[in-house]
């Protein structure tokens, strides 16, 4: 094996290629590359959480509490443009995908590195660019996330420039997933036949579909709010004969699957982490490779759900309603193959699968809560209020952001090559697990007795909730904040990792901790299947 | 929740919350039961060797099919009593709801106008729904409806309300500044106080008037209140002035008087306005002798000679109603437009045509920015507040004088 061979310099401390900041953001090294998304990511999810902390603060108490309306309605715009189009969408497949998709399927770097760096320039401008409609212009854009007209062609807000940010990083998504694509289906070493890729990517396979296929329209549509602002081509104002719903259903043919864009991949993290953790091959491979595939399909074709209450005709609710449910077999037959992967395993409980196990929990919450809103007629009553505020924070947050989590502590003594400190970890894990649910599940209830969404106000009775809401909303962050302080701590201080610390049997954990430049150091061999754990050698 | 207040629809939709939240209840206990019972029966202490298990096809099988079934039937019931939300009774009585923002107006087949939605119990509802703005969604949480008020679209809604009580009504459509503000209240009456409602205010609202009748013919759809000639001629301050008419191709000098419009409302093509086109419909036919006869003392009175003759309107009542004050205050805080605590005579600085213009407040600027606001736009407000060209000459006159009190 390898291991005989002397010790590579990693991808970290890799100086043939220069040194300083310019080997880094203009490194074509797919796991420089995946770095540079995850510090990014991190650095936009900071903003977000005090976007989202100030939002909690604010509806404490009804009335004016610390910001008048327009700021709060600001704050949750831009809290949801900056945590779906720079933190969600991008953060497992941008970050762990770029860095482990090549090592995993035994290739030395994705198909395209320039243009995978590309994506992160794009992805960077972007950013840029919705920063300078925060601070120019008449005032950041207060339309929510979801840029509804006609009210976003007659706010003065900044729309305009934020929506050319959104639509610039719209392109650094589809390149990725057109990157990944390419790479899963040309550069995977000799003997690794689709049925034996780790099943994190086949995740990043069907997410990469979406990617190509649904992000092209949300960029039409931000385009086409660009053109009614600037030169009122009017598309969608009733006042020139436009259709204020065909731009909901522009908005949503993206934004529906962007859902499955961001809850895929965990998914994949989560499907590694569990075979791995109860030493047993993952229970029902090909169901499981088969459903991420279908959800990418079924997910495409349901997205009017979002529009019941918005005039559209009943037979297409009656559509939309049906196959709403349809999509919800493939994610229950996730979670029953996971739960069964435990079932006679050999389970040790280490941070990663704490995370994985809140994910199917909170996840399970998030999709058990998505049939109510399936449902055409309980959806009447709930849509629009905290119940889908609650359903998608248990899905995107409880989801994603909890398999980035467990991504993030699954991965870190690979990436570099250093264990943190697992006793806190845990610790983390509990904090974070109580404050999320104090957090959101009242609002599940207030959504049940009808407290509207985008309220910077309320009535008396729903007080009783919002405080725990947002006392949750600083225990959730306390738990945070240790689980970065003891990841950032382990990068210098931790105690050096081996290459396989958790005993796992994809190809990354066979390489060094870091894994060097080029990956392999002499060429990938593959001696077993992806969760085929006899006679793996724990090296710690 | 609410107790059952919609015969039917309410009961239906509750039954489809109890099924699939009882059922997702249930499948997150056996899931979540199942994980902890196998982390602690299963762990490595207590079980140092793995079972050999990649599989199972029939278990796929059965956790494929069964959900399937469940979730079919949650649909079918999920349908069920969205069809039942959507399916009138034939005697519902109907009532016109306007959004915008940020506040209801709720229009009475009778005439009666209200910022509140007054209903008789056991009486199905009837809510015909738009927006004269942007966006808004009417919801009684009470009655499980909720529906979308679009500009330019008609939608509607339905409740039958069978205990009497006030019941909240909120925005449930992000529409700007002041959405959290978007509430009302339906009240839900015993049939003798409702009646009692219905004579109060039809004691305004009552007998034909010529508004009323300028409206039922949308006649404002060409014709201006505001001086402004577009596609037909301004209807204000016609009375008594001599205008230019085409007849047979050759020019006649008339006065405007009963007489001549009277003839150009029934036959519009004989004596047309020297400059427009001959496209408005005769209404010969169409609108009753009593209606034509309360439409003509309309345009000949209401303008330029009566416009002081403001008694009888309660301006107060009517700011409120027009919705004036959810966007502008009179204590001088700023909402969503200026206040109008010492408006009068204020020197302000508009955009006009997107130049920076420096006007004094008067009763001209004051009708401009009631009947045509997009004209002079304040600066540093957007240009959001729509038109008010259905109000009659009297009351807008009425709104200038009660802003002149403001001080």
């Amino acid at each position: 094996m390898a291991s005989t061979a002397s010790q590579p310099v990693s991808f970290l401390q890799d100086k043939s290629r220069g040194s300083g900041i310019f080997s880094w953001i203009f490194s074509t090294d797919h796991k420089r590359i995946g770095l540079l998304y995850f510090w990014t990511i991190l650095t936009m999810f900071g903003i977000g959480v005090v976007l989202g902390l100030l939002m909690r603060l604010e509806l404490i108490a009804p009335g004016e509490t610390i910001v008048g309306a327009e700021t709060y309605n600001v704050f949750f715009t831009l809290h949801g443009v900056i945590m779906i189009f720079t933190v969600v969408i991008p953060s497992i497949p941008a970050a762990f995908g770029n860095i482990f998709l090549p090592i995993m399927i035994g290739a030395e770097d994705v198909a395209f590195p320039r243009l995978n760096l590309l994506s992160w320039w794009l992805y960077i401008i972007g950013i840029a660019v919705i920063v300078v409609s925060m601070i120019t212009g008449q005032g950041p854009p207060d339309t929510g996330w979801t840029f509804y007209v006609p009210f976003s062609e007659f706010t003065t807000s900044n729309v305009t420039v934020a929506a050319i940010g959104v639509f610039i990083m719209g392109f650094s998504s589809i390149l990725t997933g057109l990157n990944f694509l390419t790479t899963i289906h040309r550069l995977r070493m000799p003997g690794m036949s689709w049925t034996k890729l780790p099943l994190f990517v086949w995740s990043l396979y069907a997410t990469a579909w979406i990617q190509v296929l649904a992000t092209p329209i949300l960029g039409i549509t931000v385009a086409l709010i660009v053109l009614e602002r600037v030169i009122g081509v009017g598309l969608f104002d009733p006042a020139k004969g436009g259709d204020p719903l065909m731009y909901q259903h522009l908005f949503w043919i993206y934004s529906h699957p962007a859902v499955y864009i961001m809850v895929l991949p965990a998914m994949g993290v989560v499907t590694e982490i569990i075979p791995t953790f109860a030493r047993k091959h993952i229970f029902g491979y090909k169901a499981i490779a088969v459903s991420s595939l279908m959800i990418a399909f079924a997910g495409s074709l349901v997205w009017a759900h979002h529009m019941f209450t918005s005039g559209m005709s009943d037979t297409a609710v009656m559509i939309f309603s049906f196959l709403t449910f349809i999509v919800a077999i493939p994610s229950a037959i996730k979670v029953f193959n996971w739960v069964a992967t435990l079932y006679k395993g050999s389970i040790q409980v280490e941070a990663p699968l704490l995370f994985a196990l809140a994910f199917i929990f909170e996840f399970s919450i998030g999709g058990l809560t998505g049939l109510v809103l399936g449902s055409a007629g309980t959806d009447i009553h709930v849509h629009d209020t905290y119940f889908v505020v609650g359903h998608f924070h248990y899905t995107i947050f409880g989801g994603t952001m909890m398999g980035m989590f467990g991504a993030m502590h699954y991965w870190w003594p690979k990436m570099f090559g250093r264990m943190y400190n697992r006793g806190r970890a845990f610790l983390a894990w509990a904090i974070i697990f109580v404050g999320f649910n104090a957090l959101y599940f009242p609002m599940l209830i207030m959504g049940l007795e009808g407290m509207p969404r985008r309220y910077y106000d309320y009535l008396p009775q729903y007080q009783n909730a919002q405080v725990i809401s947002t006392v949750g909303s600083w225990v959730l962050v306390v738990g945070l904040i240790i689980m970065f302080y003891n990841l950032f701590s382990a990068m210098k201080k931790g105690k050096p990792a081996g290459r396989n610390p958790w005993g796992a049997a994809t190809l990354e954990w066979t390489v060094p901790s870091p894994p060097p430049t080029l990956n392999f150091v002499g060429q990938p061999v593959l001696e077993r299947g992806p969760y085929d754990y006899k006679g793996v050698v724990v090296d710690e | 929740m609410y107790g059952q207040t919609s015969i039917d629809a309410v009961g239906q939709v509750d039954r489809a919350f109890v099924l699939i939240l009882g059922f997702s209840v249930f499948m997150l206990l056996v899931i979540t039961a199942l994980m902890i019972y196998f982390i602690f029966r299963y762990s490595r202490k207590r079980h140092p060797e793995a079972a050999d298990i990649t599989g199972s096809g029939w278990l796929e099988v059965v956790w494929t099919v069964i959900p399937t079934l469940i979730v079919l039937l949650m649909f079918y019931f999920g349908w069920s009593s969205f069809r039942a939300l959507r399916t009138v009774p034939k005697n519902a009585m109907e009532v016109t709801v306007k959004a915008r923002m940020w506040s209801w107006v709720f229009e009475y087949p009778n005439g009666i106008v209200s910022n509140q939605l007054y209903v008789p119990e056991n009486k199905p509802v009837k809510l015909n729904l738009t927006s004269l703005d942007v966006i808004h969604s009417f919801y009684v949480p009470a009655f499980r409806i909720k529906m979308d008020c679009v500009p330019g679209m008609k939608t509607y809604a339905w409740f039958n309300a069978d205990k009497t009580g006030d019941y909240d009504i909120l925005c449930a459509e992000y529409c700007g500044a002041r959405h959290a503000y978007m509430l009302s209240k339906v009240h839900v009456m015993e049939d003798a106080d409702y009646e009692a409602w219905i004579q109060k205010e039809s004691g305004v609202a009552s007998g034909v008037t010529g508004k009323k009748v300028y409206e039922k013919y949308s006649c404002s759809d060409c014709h201006t209140m505001d001086g402004t000639s577009d596609i037909a001629p301004a209807l204000n301050n016609i009375a008594g002035t001599t205008q230019i008419v085409m007849v047979n191709g050759k020019e006649k000098s008339i006065t405007v008087d009963a007489d001549y419009l009277k003839r150009s409302i029934m036959d519009p093509e004989a004596e047309i306005v020297k400059g427009f086109q001959p496209m408005m419909p005769p209404f010969k036919g169409e609108m009753s002798k009593e209606e034509l006869n309360a439409l003509v003392k309309f345009l000949l009175k209401g303008e330029g000679k009566a416009v002081s003759e403001t008694k009888g309107i309660d301006t107060d009542d009517l700011v409120e109603e027009q919705g004036c004050l959810s966007c502008h205050s009179t204590d001088g805080s700023v909402v969503a437009g200026p206040s109008f605590k010492g408006i009068f005579g204020r020197k302000t600085v508009v955009l006009r045509d997107g130049k920076e213009v420096t006007i004094t407040v008067d009763d001209a600027y004051l009708r401009t920015a009631i009947l045509n606001p997009g004209k002079d736009i304040v600066k540093g407000f957007d240009p959001i507040m729509p038109t008010f060209d259905s109000l009659s000459e009297k009351e807008v006159q009425a709104i200038i004088d009660w802003l002149q009190k403001q001080k």
